[in-house]
């Protein structure tokens, strides 16, 4: 994408005021998005992103700027001028860079660039026809196509040089159900690190029936009842809730500066022993999957929560200097305008013994959520809160009426320590987490699960 | 290549090419941004950006491709794309290129004064706040973060009906997150400020506020569940405001995702609620003299004294109504279609401060902060719940704070349920403001 010698003198530039790492992040992104509504395609907008990011270290120091003039003279000057933060004098030097070839683990077939828009159009077109048949109560479909191509170069003054090309597929498909003055929604959003071989051998007709069937579904779901109630979670998108409940307080950014729940507690036993959390990048062409992370490390399996012992930690570089640790390869940023940080890649609690039929049956009275919504968590506390997109009374054993409107508030730390099943179903759901370096693609990923007790807010009252 | 070059220069080929009109939409950025952490610069971010966008009607279709990378080669690829795009669509978008209104409102978004403070008087003015915060009460243990970001924009907007429109706009954000703790109860509290004139910004007073506001929740208690009348502080309502904006859009009201189709002319909310959109208000740092379709932009009432004056519109689905485009059309970036977004839209100030309002209240809970809302409100349905921060209010006074909780009601109904609005407007920075509501009442569940 640019010459080496040019980053080369880049780096060293970087490194002129007494940096002690330098580092340049170049970008060249293909995008394109479609939209349906109406039974149309209404809006198309293809376009290309295309930058490059300099970060400098000097200590516990970060130096970040960005820039999409990328002429010798530009970097340079961006470089310097970032350099300029630093008030040391120094003749830094980088070592000389190594070009690093590695056999991608996430196999792209066919490149979304190659592929024409009329065809991604009928996928859509396929997935809004599936959700309008589903009931004569769904009123509006949108869906929406998302593909990129991001092809990056990493190279750093310790002589890293790497090149990789990520390719994300995603479909969402959002149905409104209709009956008197109601309006209800359902939503599925299925995403891959793939290219257009994923949206060809999407199951439509179950993402695209089952958004449908939840919109149906939910207008006549009675009111939430809220309290303190059993509630049974089940897999998939539902590991959302782990995600910010205890993910978001494994990460280096909020553990090194000791901001986390989990900070310096390796060891301890911070959960049950049916539960081990465990993020692994590597998963093949998973939504949240990358070969290497954004400062060009390979991704890896953590294990972070080992039968209820805290293991580790997700870490980047410079997070890594702050807690005199190595990196575990999870450093992610949305694109060259973010400096990296630790992030999730695809997170999940590993499988149990219990099977999803047992621990319904053994449920008295309690919350069954099938499909979660989207939460949010404090990292310096540990609260978090979470919609439930479709829930049910679960009444002696028995799963009864749905309900809606509950949202699940809790201390992650403390829920953590109230999962009593854990069932053998895993399965992974796509999801965009958004935090300090940006919004990307994660799965987070569970089997069925129940926590003993929650707190509900819902609209009925206890 | 200079800018305005490479826009005529994309124009007179996207002609070339076959488009019968076409328009170049122009954005440069600068930012820079610093966050302290224990006396010392934690990171430190300086950026120069922009990009480009053509958006051209071809063969009765409008197109839309965009690229950041600005040389001779990316004529060819935006042109290329644009007319791949618009062959894609179904049917024409009932649109073409605007040809400008006949006239615009000479705003200033934009501080010289601002643009010339230097970086070194930013970094010790945060680097002061931290300071003060961190030595304000024995009970603050340190600052999830604490930055201070400045930027600066350019957009222009240039089409093949010789419209050409600039704008600039610049301003500052403090945004703070300071933790406390006393025995085992841990809680923070987040702070922002924005504003175009540095020389406003006074470190001991956001010290003062920014820690108080982390403090007050401390000494949390339980209360029971049930319906309380709710004073929403003034950020807490510009936030579910926010988050409701999408019911305002009559292209969503077109497609029968908002329940206010058909209800311009109706009571739709409680008299005391007026809602204005409200581009050149002097508090708020977004609004512009030109929409993103370079229609000038009106001050306009939305609601009227609880009355549905209109909806917002673009050209698009004015026309679809036959009704006049209201400046609306939005286009957040070059990598943006054009949709419908008000411009510092806000609710209409009443006479009372929130220390007066508090005086009056017998119970209630006062919600001074709502998290969540991406996820626990659902904006076609108007139900939401979420999580908030707050107070439980007895007797004209704050009582204690609150355990964790949710609130949950419907947009629709809370509307009109408001009794009162205070004085005390508030805008974010995305430009969504509020006064201080009276609510009748909300479902409250207490962890």
């Amino acid at each position: 994408m640019i010459k080496q010698s040019i980053i080369e003198n880049v780096l060293n530039a970087a490194l002129s005021t007494g940096g002690d790492f330098s580092e340049i992040f170049i970008e060249d992104k293909y995008v394109n998005n479609i939209a349906l509504q109406s039974n149309k395609i209404e809006k198309s907008i293809s376009g290309r992103d295309f930058g490059i990011g300099i970060r400098i270290f000097s200590g516990l120091q970060s130096i970040y700027t960005y820039t999409n003039d990328i002429s010798e003279e530009g970097l340079l000057l961006a470089a310097k001028r970032a350099a300029l933060a630093i008030k040391g004098g120094g003749t830094g030097t980088i070592h000389p860079l190594q070009k690093e070839i590695f056999d991608p683990i996430h196999q792209i077939a066919q490149m979304p660039q190659t592929v024409e828009h009329a065809r991604k159009a009928s996928i859509m077109r396929q997935a809004n026809e599936i959700a309008r048949n589903y009931d004569e109560r769904i009123r509006q479909v949108t869906v929406r196509y998302m593909d990129e191509e991001q092809n990056i170069l990493i190279a750093n003054s310790e002589g890293k040089f790497i090149e990789d090309t990520r390719v994300h597929s995603r479909l969402a498909i959002q149905a409104t159900a209709s009956e008197g003055n109601e309006l209800q929604t359902g939503f599925y959003g299925p995403g891959a690190h793939a290219g257009f071989e994923f949206m060809e051998n999407l199951d439509l007709t179950h993402y695209a029936g089952e958004a449908a069937r939840i919109a149906v579904t939910m207008l006549h779901a009675e009111e939430c009842p809220s309290g303190k109630f059993p509630v049974i979670i089940d897999n998939e998108f539902g590991g959302v809730i782990f995600h910010e409940a205890c993910g978001h307080g494994l990460e280096a950014t909020a553990v090194a500066k000791n901001n986390s729940v989990f900070a310096n507690r390796v060891g301890e036993k911070v959960a049950p022993e049916i539960v081990t959390y465990i993020d692994d990048g590597t998963l093949a062409n998973e939504w949240g999957s990358l070969n290497i992370d954004d400062e060009g490390e390979k991704t890896r399996k953590n294990v972070l929560i080992e039968n209820g012992i805290l293991k580790g930690y997700l870490i980047d570089k410079l997070n890594a200097r702050r807690m005199k640790t190595e990196s575990t390869g999870s450093s992610r940023r949305q694109s060259y305008r973010f400096s990296p940080t630790s992030r999730m890649t695809n997170t999940y609690i590993a499988p149990g013994t219990s099977t999803p039929e047992d621990i319904i049956a053994s449920t008295e009275y309690g919350i069954y959520a099938k499909y979660m919504g989207g939460g949010q968590v404090n990292p310096a506390t540990g609260d978090y809160n979470f919609a439930v997109e479709e829930a049910y009374i679960v009444k002696d054993g028995k799963i009864t009426h749905p309900v809606r409107g509950a949202t699940l508030i809790g201390n992650g730390a403390k829920t953590l320590q109230l999962v009593d099943r854990v069932g053998n179903n895993l399965a992974h759901g796509a999801g965009m987490c958004g935090a300090m370096s940006g919004s990307l693609p994660v799965n987070v990923g569970q089997p069925m699960i129940r926590v003993s007790e929650i707190t509900v807010g819902g609209t009925k009252g206890e | 290549m200079k800018i305005t070059e490479f826009q005529e220069k994309l124009l007179q080929k996207a002609m070339d090419a076959g488009f019968k009109e076409a328009e170049v939409f122009y954005e440069k950025a600068e930012s820079f941004q610093c966050m302290i952490f224990e006396g010392e610069i934690d990171s430190y971010e300086t950026s120069v950006d922009g990009g480009l966008s053509l958006r051209g009607l071809y063969n009765g279709k409008m197109g839309y491709a965009y690229t950041e990378k600005i040389d001779e080669d990316s004529i060819s690829f935006l042109i290329d794309n644009a007319k791949a795009n618009a062959e894609l669509l179904d049917e024409d978008d009932g649109t073409d290129i605007f040809d400008g209104s006949s006239e615009y409102t000479n705003y200033q978004s934009y501080s010289e004064e601002l643009a010339n403070v230097q970086i070194p008087e930013k970094i010790a003015l945060i680097k002061s706040i931290e300071e003060k915060i961190r030595s304000y009460d024995p009970r603050i243990v340190t600052l999830d973060y604490c930055g201070l970001q400045n930027f600066s924009g350019e957009q222009s907007l240039a089409n093949s009906k010789g419209l050409s429109l600039t704008e600039k706009k610049n301003g500052i954000i403090i945004f703070v997150s300071t933790v406390v703790k006393d025995g085992e109860e841990m809680k923070t509290g987040s702070f922002r400020k924005m504003t175009r004139d540095f020389q406003s910004l006074d470190a001991d007073e956001i010290a003062k506020e920014a820690a108080e506001e982390a403090l007050s929740n401390l000494g949390e208690k339980s209360i029971p569940s049930g319906k309380y009348p709710i004073i929403m502080r003034h950020n807490a309502a510009a936030a579910l405001l926010s988050t409701f904006t999408p019911i305002f859009s009559a292209e969503n009201a077109q497609k029968d995702q908002s329940l206010l189709k058909g209800k311009v002319g109706t009571q739709i909310a409680s008299n005391f609620v007026t809602l204005l959109n409200d581009p050149f208000h002097s508090e708020a740092l977004s609004g512009s003299s030109f929409d993103g379709e370079g229609v000038a932009t009106k001050k306009r009432a939305i609601i009227s004294n609880g009355t549905l004056e209109t909806l917002l519109h673009n050209r698009k689905s004015a026309k679809l109504e036959g009704c006049e485009t209201t400046g609306n059309a939005h286009k957040p970036s070059y990598k943006s279609t054009l949709s419908i977004a008000p411009q510092n839209m806000h609710i209409a100030t009443g006479q009372r401060t929130l220390d007066d309002l508090l005086v009056s209240v017998s119970e209630g809970i006062l919600i001074t902060g709502l998290s969540g809302l991406h996820s626990g409100a659902n904006t076609i349905s108007g139900d939401f719940s979420v999580e908030a921060t707050g107070f439980h209010v007895k007797e004209g006074k704050i009582a204690s704070p609150v355990k964790q909780m949710t609130i949950a009601g419907n947009f629709y109904e809370l509307m009109k349920d408001i009794e009162e609005t205070c004085k005390d407007l508030y805008f974010l920075p995305d430009g969504y403001g509020s006064p201080t509501l009276l609510v009748k009442e909300l479902s409250v569940t207490v962890d």
